[in-house]
């Protein structure tokens, strides 16, 4: 047992010392922004008042409340076709393999990187701003928004398409156009299928949002009643907006899990 | 229908791979020749180069007495099939929309977005899928298929595109032993009965013996043989498979043994 190889050298562990420093910055954090958690201890209370507001939710409004819903679920469908529409377009440009050139493929890189670092909440303010308050302003933000997601999404996916049959749709003397529709779409379909309901799904929930910027739907009726302290009707809003979203998401997932 | 003329070619890649080192051959209209060679003897690069997949670094590839240059590439390869050894086909379409790809030469921009065939080019697409017998699966999707009747979809693409030449790259390599002769037998009757040029590279010395009209070896990126089946003895033999720098190779003293 004594004349066993001796143990290299022990690597030196790190861990403690990041750990100390992330606590430190957290503590100066706190300090700097004079966070009392005393405050918060106290300021439950008032919390629990407030919520308590919400205790009687009023649906006599019901039926209005379900066009203002029909309308938010209108907004994030346009939303969402206008960015397809976009992302159909512009996704073969910016996938490596599909692209015309390198100037082709990084202006539709750069449009889509532009598209997706725009906030929709902003968008919606500007659009609002510009065309008036209403659901059109709205599904243009969302379209904008989202355009650049489903774009590099799509570009992505096109990117790992069989080089082979890229190869064998050029050899007939396909051109660009023909490559991509008979290449690159039909190879990614239930793919792009998948992105396309997730993008759906999101731009309903963010629709509901941005109504409260003026972009008309349920969160417009949302945003009055708050503002005129109508806490029964503006707590009959949230639930049928939370019901909605839940539904959404209930069903893109199984949609999407369909597609696999 | 078509000579090929394959002039002086060089390939040099651009990882400075040296895939072809000046090859010369002048394949004679409605004939049937097989390549031969190891695996990076510049067999597919040689293939490719006859509807401009790949450009000659040097001297040139010329298609009926005429020369293959990036402005006429479009025409040259609707002239051109190809068989693949993974066949490439669009796994999600249907077996007829795969065979209509053959058609795309003739479809305009709108018509190809759209998907809309003329009845010509369905009915060219029909004939083409009866000839390798395929006409019941029209509408099947194409990975529903077998490997051999996926690569009797790709023969059918390559005939609805009315060929003068046909490009097989490896087409049984994925194959087994029967499927590959079905195969080797089509691609024989196709070359007999319609005339069509065919240029067909193999790993499989025994097919290449009893279906070629004429064997072109390479090595290295070098033609090392050239001539009909019956010339093919195992000195040539030794010469095609010969290893760079392996002065006794065993390996290849047991597969000329049994070739």
């Amino acid at each position: 047992m004594t004349n066993r190889t001796p143990l290299p050298r022990k690597p030196f562990n790190p861990t403690p010392v990041w750990l100390s420093a992330w606590i430190a910055v957290l503590w100066l954090i706190v300090v700097d922004l004079d966070i009392s958690f005393q405050a918060l201890a106290w300021g439950l209370a008032d919390i629990g008042e407030y919520f308590g507001r919400y205790g009687d939710p009023d649906f006599s409004d019901l039926s209005r409340y379900l066009k203002l819903l029909a309308q938010t679920i209108a907004t994030a469908i346009w939303g969402t076709f206008f960015a397809l529409v976009v992302a159909f377009a512009l996704a073969p440009f910016a996938a490596r393999n599909l692209t015309t050139g390198p100037r082709a493929y990084r202006i539709a890189r750069e449009i889509l990187s532009f598209m997706r670092a725009m906030p929709d909440l902003l968008l919606a303010l500007i659009f609002v701003a510009a065309m008036g308050l209403g659901p059109l302003p709205g599904s243009l933000a969302l379209g904008v928004h989202t355009a650049g997601f489903l774009g590099k999404f799509f570009a992505e996916s096109l990117e790992r398409v069989d080089p082979g049959v890229i190869e064998a749709v050029r050899a007939v003397g396909g051109d660009h156009t023909q490559v991509v529709m008979y290449a690159g779409w039909p190879s990614i379909l239930r793919e792009a299928l998948g992105y396309t309901l997730y993008i759906m799904d999101r731009n309903v929930r963010m629709a509901a949002v941005l109504g409260l910027v003026g972009a008309g739907g349920i969160g417009l009726a949302l945003h009055d009643t708050l503002r005129l302290f109508k806490y029964d009707e503006s707590a009959a809003l949230i639930a049928v907006i939370l019901a909605t979203l839940l539904a959404f998401d209930y069903l893109s997932t199984w949609l999407r899990g369909k597609l696999q | 229908m078509a000579n090929i003329t394959i002039n002086q070619a060089e390939k040099r890649f651009g990882n400075g791979f040296h895939a072809l080192k000046g090859v010369n051959a002048e394949i004679a209209s409605g004939s049937f020749t097989v390549v031969l060679g190891p695996s990076g003897a510049g067999k597919s690069t040689l293939l490719r180069l006859v509807n401009g997949l790949e450009t000659p670094t040097q001297g040139h590839v010329a298609l009926a007495g005429e020369a293959v240059t990036p402005a006429n590439l479009r025409t040259v390869r609707g002239d051109v099939g190809m068989v693949f050894q993974h066949f490439n086909l669009v796994d999600r379409l249907s077996v007829m929309t795969n065979v209509l790809v053959g058609r795309l030469k003739t479809r305009s921009w709108l018509g190809s977005v759209l998907y809309l065939f003329k009845r010509e080019d369905m009915d060219i697409a029909h004939e083409a899928l009866d000839r390798v017998g395929l006409v019941e699966k029209s509408w099947e999707r194409a990975d529903r298929l077998s490997g051999g009747q996926q690569q009797r979809v790709g023969i059918a693409r390559a005939l609805a595109q009315r060929p003068r030449v046909i490009l097989a790259d490896e087409p049984v390599a994925s194959l087994d032993p029967v499927t590959s002769e079905e195969i080797m037998q089509l691609l024989r009757e196709i070359c007999r009965r319609d005339g069509i040029t065919l240029l067909v590279n193999l790993h499989q010395v025994d097919l290449a013996k009893r279906f070629a009209d004429r064997i072109i070896g390479l090595n290295a990126g070098n033609v090392v043989f050239d001539g009909a089946p019956e010339q093919l003895d195992r000195a040539t033999l030794a010469s095609i498979y010969h290893r760079e720098g392996v002065v006794h190779d065993e390996q290849l003293e047991s597969v000329l043994a049994y070739a």
